[in-house]
């Protein structure tokens, strides 16, 4: 059998409707089936890590906010880190709950608009209209702690900005809130998982196997979806006072992907009643550490759609040598592999079905065999 | 009011392109203003994908070199009249990754949208309001009614 | 003779004022309802979306054939109004072209139309968007390109082979209860024994008609021919001004012809202004886009995986049908 037949080659480019953010695809189809892929990267290099080079270094980390509209509270909460790791600086208790209680408000908004996007491509509009109802909530609870929907910034070198603190009533808006979220959220999940016309389209469709996920470097939600149990939150020394599972499913198609990040709502929700309930008094931010020059120091988050990593040195109070590298990097990857044997639109979905997030990802690569 | 001007206040059609950026503004509009919360087709604003049925042009994003000649292709394919809007800060003035004023700046942007289209609304904001590209789209509404 | 001719084309004329507020009823009262969300007003999406479009500047649309390509929504617009007149009694008369077999080839024309315009279009959204793909290091460089219209012309294609047998098989089931292929005989048949619909065979075939209306207007979950999640707009992505208008009024009207349609083989009652038949047609071209909107609302984009099993199990059900009404 002559698998290498490709009869012709179809492009979806840069501006296209089931995609969110600019990239290029071109898949290689025979009789509408794939039988290879290719992705390309690169159309929104904007230059992050040569724009911050030589920054003082609070308006670097307030330059690392705008690498993603998405995940935005995420960069600015490891690059927070690699300083405060740097200058060995102790945040007080309350900040790194306050920190942990945005992060989490952000991974469950960045899950929803997955979702949303994920039925907009499965074609179902009633859904994805739904979902970004829901999505409100959330988006009103950032405004609320941070005062802007998007790129909240509320981490800073030693704690939290002062705006973000967090009084009785706002306490009793985030409880109402996630209240809402919760049986919303479940009312979906159970309307989705009992559609027939949507599990057909989803089941074993643009799987990748447990052993090509690890050969490709996948993580995150996607790697999970495989049935590895790996969740860096459990590394992370500010998520030891919080319990919370890991979720796992067992096939990585389609459907693994969209029901654990469904389950993944519910853990972060309870990880923010239990920050809530249990908030420590004290003060928010930690105003007396000094400026020194440090050698360069890496710092990984788990952000909403895997390991994130950055790494800079500071040289009299500016930043040297940024390197980020972000999750999508080798998610997108994977997903070149994953569509390969299935119809043009399951495709789409499962280029989709990996979280991408292109604005995040470009930047200049440099690839080392190991 | 002719039955033109009539025809064009009931039926607006908005094509949204983004040119880069961080995408923040982009999801705000795709998934803020054209969802059930600030739902534009109440106001008659129909998402369209597809140049050649559209009036209306908004762009996000700084334009980065790989996405300028899509978005004059694209431009010069709607049918006339037609109408821009350049909507948050990185479309208005490239944004903060053109004026960071770093030691080193950025080969990447080939300006703001102001050099590559003409631009006839300005949306400011970091990432733009729902409300205020409501507003903005409606503020120009006037110049496509009365065009020829 | 002149009676006749006033008749026609007062049908014609009310046909085509109610068809202009189809897409605005199925919009506002059942999408927009359903997503929880106001909508837009009734007229917009039916009458002043065409109207507008006829205000703006033509263009010559990127395309082999420009003129061909053009004219192709009109001839679509006439087979949808040749349907409508020969099902107006007036014209029962004539006999050949008031038939059930010409109604047919009316339809089969519709679908040909989209493989001729998948064909003929060449958008910039496609393969003419300015990116520099083949750079040293690619995959493949050497396949042939193809544009999205072209895979939307192949999807067509194979609906015709198989995404009509629902329809057609539901219009014959009249023909073999009724005995005659001529639209004259079935309505007569139907004011002496009572509206076909009030049988078993009838309500199995309402079912397999409704299905196959459906199809025919490429509704979500019947979608594949044009949707957006890989095709954009298939067919259609390069028509502006005069000829996106035609289109957008052959889809409104194409509801209505259809509904009449139903409401001549399976209610017995044609288009006919002069008596209130007229009414019945109107609801029952009310009410089928009404169901099929909240229908569609809830349906994912089916790929040919489940595209094939639906088909062939509403055919199958059509056959069920047809051997019913042969008892």
């Amino acid at each position: 059998m002559d698998k290498n037949i490709i009869e012709t080659e179809i492009t979806m480019g840069t501006v296209h409707s089931a995609a969110i953010e600019p990239y290029r695809v071109r898949l290689f189809v025979e009789d509408e089936i794939v039988k290879d892929a290719e992705i390309t990267v690169g159309v929104n290099h904007r230059g992050v890590e040569r724009i911050m080079e030589g920054l003082p270094v609070e308006k670097a980390n307030s330059l690392t906010e705008k690498i993603c509209g998405i995940c935005s509270g995420v960069h600015l909460w490891n690059s927070v880190l690699v300083a405060e790791k740097g200058l060995e600086i102790e945040i007080p208790e309350r900040a790194s709950y306050i920190r942990i209680i945005v992060a989490e408000l952000e991974r469950i908004h960045s899950h929803l608009l997955y979702l949303a996007h994920g039925n907009e491509v499965l074609g179902h509009e009633t859904f994805s209209m739904r979902l970004f109802y829901i999505r409100e909530t959330v988006m009103e609870l950032l405004r609320m702690i941070g005062g802007n929907r998007v790129q909240y910034g509320v981490p800073i070198i030693g704690g939290i900005r002062p705006r973000a603190e967090l009084d009785e009533m706002k306490i009793q808006k985030i409880n109402e809130g996630l209240d809402y979220l919760e049986g919303k959220v479940k009312e979906f999940a159970d309307r989705f998982t009992s559609d027939p016309m949507i599990m057909s389209r989803i089941t074993g469709v643009c799987p990748i196997k447990r052993e090509d996920a690890l050969r490709l470097a996948v993580t995150g939600p996607t790697l999970r979806a495989t049935g590895v149990e790996f969740d860096l939150r459990r590394e992370m020394e500010c998520y030891d006072p919080f319990e919370f599972d890991i979720i796992t499913q067992d096939d990585g198609d389609i459907k693994s992907n969209l029901l654990v990040r469904v389950f993944e709502i519910f853990e972060s929700i309870k990880i923010i009643r239990q920050a809530v309930e249990n908030l420590p008094e004290g003060a928010i931010v930690d105003r007396s550490w000094e400026m020194q020059d440090t050698d360069i120091v890496k710092s990984y988050v788990e952000a909403p759609r895997g390991t994130l990593y950055h790494s800079y040195a500071l040289e009299e109070g500016r930043v040297r040598n940024v390197v980020i590298r972000t999750p999508s990097m080798s998610n997108i990857g994977a997903m070149q592999y994953a569509v390969i044997g299935h119809h043009i639109t399951d495709a789409q979905l499962g280029i989709v079905q990996c979280d991408p997030c292109f604005t995040c990802t470009d930047r200049a690569i440099e690839i080392i065999k190991i | 009011m002719g039955l033109k001007s009539y025809a064009r206040a009931r039926a607006i059609h908005a094509m949204l392109v983004y040119t880069g950026g961080c995408n923040g503004c982009d999801i705000e509009i795709v998934n803020a203003v054209f969802s059930p919360k600030y739902d534009a087709e109440q106001y008659k604003i129909f998402l369209t994908w597809n140049p050649r049925e559209a009036d209306i042009l908004i762009v996000t994003g700084p334009v980065t070199q790989q996405n300028k000649k899509p978005l004059e292709e694209i431009y010069k394919a709607i049918p006339e009249p037609k109408l821009v809007i350049a909507a948050g800060a990185c479309a208005l003035m490239g944004g903060v990754y053109k004026n960071i004023h770093g030691d080193i700046p950025s080969e990447e942007i080939a300006g703001p949208v102001e050099e590559v289209i003409p631009v006839d609304a300005k949306v400011p904001g970091c990432a733009v309001r729902p409300e205020d590209v409501l507003a903005g789209a409606v503020s120009i509404l006037p110049k496509l009614l009365e065009a020829k | 003779m002149l009676y006749s001719i006033l008749g026609i084309i007062g049908t014609i004329i009310i046909g085509f004022i109610v068809s202009l507020w189809l897409p605005g009823i199925e919009r506002k009262f059942v999408h927009a309802r359903i997503q929880q969300r106001i909508g837009p007003p009734i007229s917009s999406p039916g009458i002043m979306a065409p109207i507008k479009f006829f205000f703006k500047e033509s263009i010559k649309p990127y395309s082999p054939v420009p003129r061909l390509y053009n004219s192709l929504p009109l001839v679509g617009l006439l087979s949808a109004l040749l349907i409508l007149l020969f099902i107006i009694p007036e014209t029962y008369p004539i006999g050949a072209l008031a038939s059930i077999v010409a109604i047919v080839g009316f339809l089969k024309i519709e679908e040909v139309v989209y493989v001729f315009m998948g064909s003929l279009s060449k958008s910039v959204m496609s393969l003419r968007m300015p990116f520099p793909d083949l750079a040293k290091g690619a995959k493949h460089p050497n396949v042939q390109r193809s544009f999205l219209e072209d895979i939307s012309a192949m999807r067509a294609f194979r609906l015709i082979a198989f995404g009509s047998f629902p329809i057609y098989i539901a219009l014959f089931i009249p023909v073999i209860i009724s005995k005659s292929i001529f639209l004259g005989d079935i309505v007569a048949y139907q004011q002496v024994h009572g509206p076909i619909l009030f049988s078993a065979a009838g309500v199995i075939a309402a079912i397999v008609f409704f299905i196959g209306y459906m199809i025919l207007l490429n509704e979500y979950p019947f979608v594949i021919l044009k949707t957006k999640a890989d095709v954009i707009e298939g067919p259609y992505l390069e028509y502006a001004a005069k000829s996106r208008a035609f289109v957008y009024i052959t889809r409104g009207f194409l509801m209505f012809t259809l509904a009449a349609l139903f409401s001549v083989l399976f209610l017995g009652i044609p288009p006919n202004i002069f008596t209130w038949g007229i009414l019945v047609n109107i609801l029952v071209a009310i009410i089928f886009p009404l169901l099929m909107a909240s229908l569609s609302a809830f349906a994912p984009i089916f790929t040919f995986k489940q595209f094939y099993p639906v088909t062939l199990a509403t055919s199958i059900l059509g056959v069920v049908a047809l051997l019913a009404a042969f008892i």
